[in-house]
């Protein structure tokens, strides 16, 4: 179906370039966030590019945060009396007026200056440690564009909290290596489980074999929290519950969408190579193993692809099943930003996102012919 | 029998053996157990005790149990068919023969690999209020008139809409099998239709769009299905959006207190596993009916397919 | 014997000798905090790890819904040793028969149950006990005040160091603190707003003198008191308007970041906790506030306060019970004589580096003249009062605070009237709770329902 006008053409080009831009802001927000420092996630106006700012304190040019700025004029003063005397402060015009001699004005400042401080994560400050009360003006402030690529390496450590030493060492590579776990032993165990049962649905003519394979068929239906409770109890007798175990073993054991994937598949070779090796006595099984395996590994693909993706972002069952932090998946170690103490660290977590969908999408782009295929047909043969 | 069918029936059992015990192990015997615990005062912690339908008649009268599942008939009934409207639309553009396309495909596909939660947390990001990315677009366009974007995810009327939003953005995937289902629509036929006079419009609705209308109907139910059973994003979105450690309620004020949120606190944090298994069998229900008006309505396609 | 399983333990503890002979036992500790609050406990944990070479105590950080994570392992059957859970936990825990009674081991030391919590300044006691029987130790305390930011007082011609005393005088304040844009009428700042932080509403209503739970029957709207507190709640959304409400809301930042509203002034008065000054030395150093005793509500009663603790309990089913003890133990001990930083021990030690009071009545001298927390003695005072309330020990608690913060939602939002919503949450509490004493009547825990076995 091709527009047959120029100007079809051209709005078709527009509402694509339009939503593509839609469906990509979001990851370039993502990057973006995560190569801010924290208080940049958390500014106004909204920005797409990460900076850093300087200023001259004490004679000497350093970065520096941006903290607030200052609404009204007043003066950066020294409390000279009450429970604060001694103490640098800021105080407006008015409050200056009202108590006179309460304060010793250090210098004045217009309102819309910003108070800063020196950014001082390369090391420890330089500066006093007491509440310094650095008021400038904007003009006074510098600022560059900066990448901070140093959050990568900063997400990956926070990730495992405070538990990367001690008995239940947590790191970015335990969750990662938790994440693989459960999806290569989850794609090996889908891939041979299904294979194996497929041929049995597809190629070999059984009493009950059509029955039976309707009833595989109605069990997509079932809904997972159907299935929850009972499940939970079969891995609570098995003492999985709080390993990796039940995220993995019933792949072994297949599941109706692959063997259905793979039984439309494996229709589709010719009888006659069975037939042939038959007549030489193959068994069936070598000519699983022997014709249709070799002739079958687009679906088998497929099906691996699908079940990374699905093992590497599941989150209910890890959810329900995982309790110690260092037998956390990616996936759910992502949460970890959230609840430490109620605050986000958006940057760290952004960063961590990012490495967590990089091999997904890579993975994506070396498959992604026989992906789209996989998708295509099982989509539309459903 | 004869010898020969014997050894085939064996032959047969012995491929599907690993299924025969994994569906009896990880459906048929879960499926039964929860029927079981449905009708039982049932904690994991002690054994349980038969108490007749007494659970059923509770779900009858509980507000919530009401609340949840119109929660989730909100969500599934607003987010499926603008999914699938999104998607097909999508799906035309690209089929315009478009330079570029796989690189639009990618663009579109990619969303819906990301893991849950770093999608959630995104939108979550995006969603907030103040430093979101949403409010910053949108307040380009309101400011003029003096308007604010909303509080989305913190604001009880705009929280299901923003899960839609986001939503939206995962549909890639229907975009990628609508395609193909096009793809597969015989050039002759769009010919022969603009030969007769067709518009590009009209094309599309009596061309195009018969000749896929199965395949859109089979993945609306499959969206509706999965779209009843909405839980991660709701879930993770509830804490991070209130942070009042009580994500389990759907905040804020229960707008998004999902059918299966509340199934899960009911069965993990209280403890009420023979409710939550008797709210688990009703979405059975619910969602064995939905499949059942499904493969009607796309009867040809589904037996093509069988 | 009431606990089968306290058999069990029994058995497993003859054997445990013999375990041991190789090296410490391993006691599996998990708890929630992994900031500078699971270093100070692992400091704690080193001092007791070393005090002896009996027992070696692990810290498994299980960061993020810890009792959901303790139920569901429990229930698989296969617990850490010790459980850091938060208080509310107790009573839902012990009578879902998921925590372990700490009788035994306390009878084991030859004292009583009185005895043993005569230590804890009295709420704290409380916190530890659950129909009759203690299942808890402390591990940090909390307890709630007022804070109020004297910039802004100044700025309003309040004395800053004066806090409103009275209800009525918190009222006025609140207004007087409260500023609009005098061109568009948009809220600048306010001076006091429910929902933040919103945790705990129904301190509201206790602080009205009223009472969810009067340990038969639920009493949360029909206790006038609580509807009274909710309807003071709904003035300020009636005040400040509530579109007024939600525009300044959207401006608030997470209340643990520089963006939060009482740290970048968009409230002058907030209600939080002793642990708040770790978060201010964090987000905003240099804030001008002050820490303050609750405004007299109830008249005569002016040492209201919230207390909040961390526990320790030991679920049903641990490995090392008598070890677990044995550090319990040790975390709510404390040398009272301690004169340096070294000296310190338990829970002074846990609390002097987590910037927090002791939930212990006898503070050791170290400890009070040198505690980091700037107002120490605040924290103390707040603490030992008769009149310091905690969360209601009902087992249905998780469902209660669920309801408690729904109907505070519909309330502050202004979608009902305050004794609609009460009414609603009552009506389906009193269902609740007559199922769950309907279900504990099923299997037969007749002490937790606090009834005799019919004959």
């Amino acid at each position: 179906m091709k527009p047959r006008t120029r100007t079809g053409k051209a709005v078709a080009t527009a509402l694509l370039l339009l939503f593509s831009a839609a469906f990509v802001a979001p990851f370039v927000w993502l990057v973006s966030t995560s190569l801010k420092p924290i208080e940049q996630t958390l500014s106004l106006p909204i920005s797409f590019i990460p900076k850093a700012y300087y200023a001259v304190l004490d004679g000497r040019r350093m970065e520096v945060t941006l903290d607030f700025q200052v609404t009204q004029p007043g003066a950066v003063v020294r409390i000279l009396a009450g429970d604060d005397a001694g103490k640098l402060g800021y105080v407006s015009r008015k409050e200056l007026a009202a108590r006179p001699g309460g304060f010793q004005v250090i210098h004045d400042v217009d309102a819309g200056s910003w108070h800063v401080s020196q950014r001082f994560d390369h090391g420890p400050s330089e500066r006093a440690p007491d509440p310094l009360w650095d008021v400038l003006p904007r003009r006074q402030i510098g600022s560059q564009v900066r990448f901070r690529w140093r959050n990568y390496p900063r997400a990956l450590a926070a990730l495992g909290g405070d538990s990367s030493s001690g008995p239940n060492r947590a790191t970015f590579w335990t969750f990662l290596g938790n994440s693989l776990t459960v999806a290569i032993l989850g794609v090996i165990g889908t891939v041979i489980s299904n294979a194996i049962v497929a041929y049995g649905f597809s190629r070999l003519k059984w009493k009950g074999r059509d029955a039976f394979f309707a009833l595989t068929l109605a069990t997509m239906m079932v809904p997972f929290p159907v299935l929850m409770v009972p499940l939970y109890g079969i891995f609570k007798a098995f003492h999985m519950i709080g390993t990796l175990m039940p995220l993995w073993l019933p792949t072994w054991f297949g599941s109706a969408f692959n063997i259905f994937l793979m039984r439309q598949f494996f229709r589709t070779i010719p009888e006659e190579l069975s037939e042939a090796a038959r007549i030489d006595g193959c068994s069936e099984w070598r000519i699983f193993w022997r014709i249709i395996v070799p002739l079958s590994t687009p679906v088998l693909v497929v099906a691996a692809l699908f079940h990374f993706i699905f093992a590497w972002n599941d989150f209910l069952a890890p959810l329900l099943y995982l309790t110690r932090k260092d037998t956390y998946t990616l996936a759910i170690a992502l949460q970890s930003y959230q609840s430490q103490n109620g605050g986000v660290q958006w940057h760290y977590l952004m960063a961590a996102s990012a490495v967590t969908i990089l091999p997904v999408i890579v993975l994506f782009l070396f498959a992604q012919k026989s992906f789209i295929r996989g998708i295509a047909t099982t989509g539309s043969k459903g | 029998m004869t010898r020969h069918e014997r050894k085939q029936l064996r032959s047969g059992l012995g491929f599907t053996s690993l299924w025969i015990v994994g569906l009896g192990a990880f459906t048929a015997y879960p499926v039964l157990a929860s029927l079981y615990y449905s009708f039982c005062d049932y904690s994991i912690l002690k054994s349980p005790v038969w108490c007749g339908a007494e659970n059923y008649n509770q779900l009858i009268h509980d507000g919530l149990f009401w609340k949840s599942l119109a929660n989730t008939l909100f969500y599934a009934g607003l987010s499926v068919p603008l999914g699938t409207i999104v998607a097909l639309g999508l799906a035309v553009l690209l089929n315009c023969d478009m330079r570029g396309k796989s690189l639009y495909r990618l663009l579109f596909f990619m969303p819906s690999i990301v893991p849950i939660v770093a999608s959630s947390m995104l939108w979550l990001w995006i969603f907030n209020g103040q430093y979101g990315l949403m409010n910053g677009f949108l307040d380009l366009l309101l400011r003029p008139f003096g308007l604010h974007g909303p509080a989305w995810l913190a604001d009880p009327e705009w929280s299901k809409p923003a899960l839609v939003i986001m939503s939206l953005w995962g549909t890639g995937n229907a975009v990628v099998i609508y395609l193909a289902g096009l793809q597969g629509v015989p050039m002759e036929l769009y010919e022969a239709a603009e030969i007769d006079g067709a518009s590009g419009w009209q094309r599309f609705v009596h061309v195009a769009l018969p000749s896929i209308a199965p395949v859109v109907a089979f993945n609306a139910i499959m969206a509706l299905i999965s779209a009843m059973q909405i839980f991660a994003q709701a879930y993770i979105m509830s804490e991070g959006a209130n942070g009042n450690g009580n994500a389990s309620d759907g905040n804020p004020a229960r707008s998004t207190l999902f059918y299966t949120i509340y199934l899960f606190s009911t069965a993990f944090q209280d403890l009420r596993m023979g409710y939550a298994s008797a709210m688990a069998y009703i979405l059975f229900v619910i969602t064995a009916a939905l499949t059942w008006i499904g493969t009607r309505l796309s009867r040809g396609h589904y037996e093509d397919a069988v | 014997m009431r606990h089968p399983t306290t058999i069990l333990a029994t058995l497993l503890l003859a054997s445990a000798p013999l375990a041991a002979a190789g090296g410490p036992v391993h006691v599996v500790y998990w708890e929630k905090w992994n900031g500078f609050e699971q270093q100070a406990a692992q400091a704690v944990i080193d001092k007791f790890n070393a005090s002896q070479d009996r027992i070696h105590v692990d810290y498994y950080d299980a960061t993020g819904q810890i009792d959901r994570k303790v139920i569901v392992v429990t229930a698989g059957g296969d617990p850490p040793d010790i459980a850091g859970l938060h208080e509310q936990n107790v009573a839902p825990f012990a009578d879902a028969e998921a925590l372990e009674p700490l009788d035994g081991f306390i009878r084991g030391e030859g004292i009583t149950n009185e005895e043993w919590l005569s230590r804890y300044y009295p709420v704290y006691a409380k916190i530890c006990t659950h129909g009759g029987h203690v299942y808890a130790g402390i591990s940090t305390p909390a307890v709630m005040a007022l804070y109020w930011n004297k910039t802004l007082f100044r700025e309003a011609g309040l004395d800053p160091d004066r806090p409103p005393r009275t209800l009525a005088e918190f009222n006025d304040y609140s207004r007087r603190l409260t500023k609009r844009d005098p061109k568009t009428g948009r809220l600048l700042q306010v001076g006091f707003l429910p929902q933040d932080p919103g945790w705990w509403p129904w301190i509201f209503c206790e602080w009205f003198g009223g009472r969810l739970f009067d340990g038969k029957h639920i009493t949360f709207a029909t206790d006038p008191k609580n509807v009274e507190a909710y309807a003071w709640i709904q003035s300020f959304t009636k005040f400040y308007t509530l579109d007024g409400v939600k525009q300044l809301s959207s401006e608030f930042g997470p209340w643990a970041s520089p963006a939060a509203p009482f740290f970048t002034g968009k409230i002058a008065m907030v209600f939080q906790g002793s642990f708040y000054e770790n978060y201010i030395r964090q987000y905003k150093p240099g804030l001008d506030y002050g820490m303050g005793p609750w405004p007299e509500n109830v008249p005569g009663i002016r040492d209201f306060a919230m207390a909040e603790a961390d526990v320790l309990t030991i679920p049903r089913g641990a490995r090392h019970p008598r070890e677990a003890w044995e550090f319990i133990k040790y975390m709510n001990t404390a040398n009272p004589n301690a004169r340096t930083r070294d000296e310190l021990e338990g829970a002074e030690l846990l609390d002097f580096l987590q910037v927090k009071g002791s939930p212990l009545r006898v503070w050791s001298p170290y400890f009070t003249n040198h505690n980091p927390h700037s107002h120490i003695a605040m924290v103390r005072q707040l603490s030992s009062g008769p009149h310091v309330v905690f969360v209601p020990q009902i087992g249905i608690w998780q469902e209660y605070y669920r309801e408690i913060i729904a109907s505070f939602d519909k309330v502050r939002l202004m979608d009902a009237t305050p004794e609609e919503a009460l009414d609603y949450s009552q009506n389906r509490l009193e269902a609740s709770w007559v199922r769950y004493r309907r279900s504990l009547e099923r299997h037969g825990q007749w002490a937790a329902l606090g009834e005799k076995p019919p004959q």
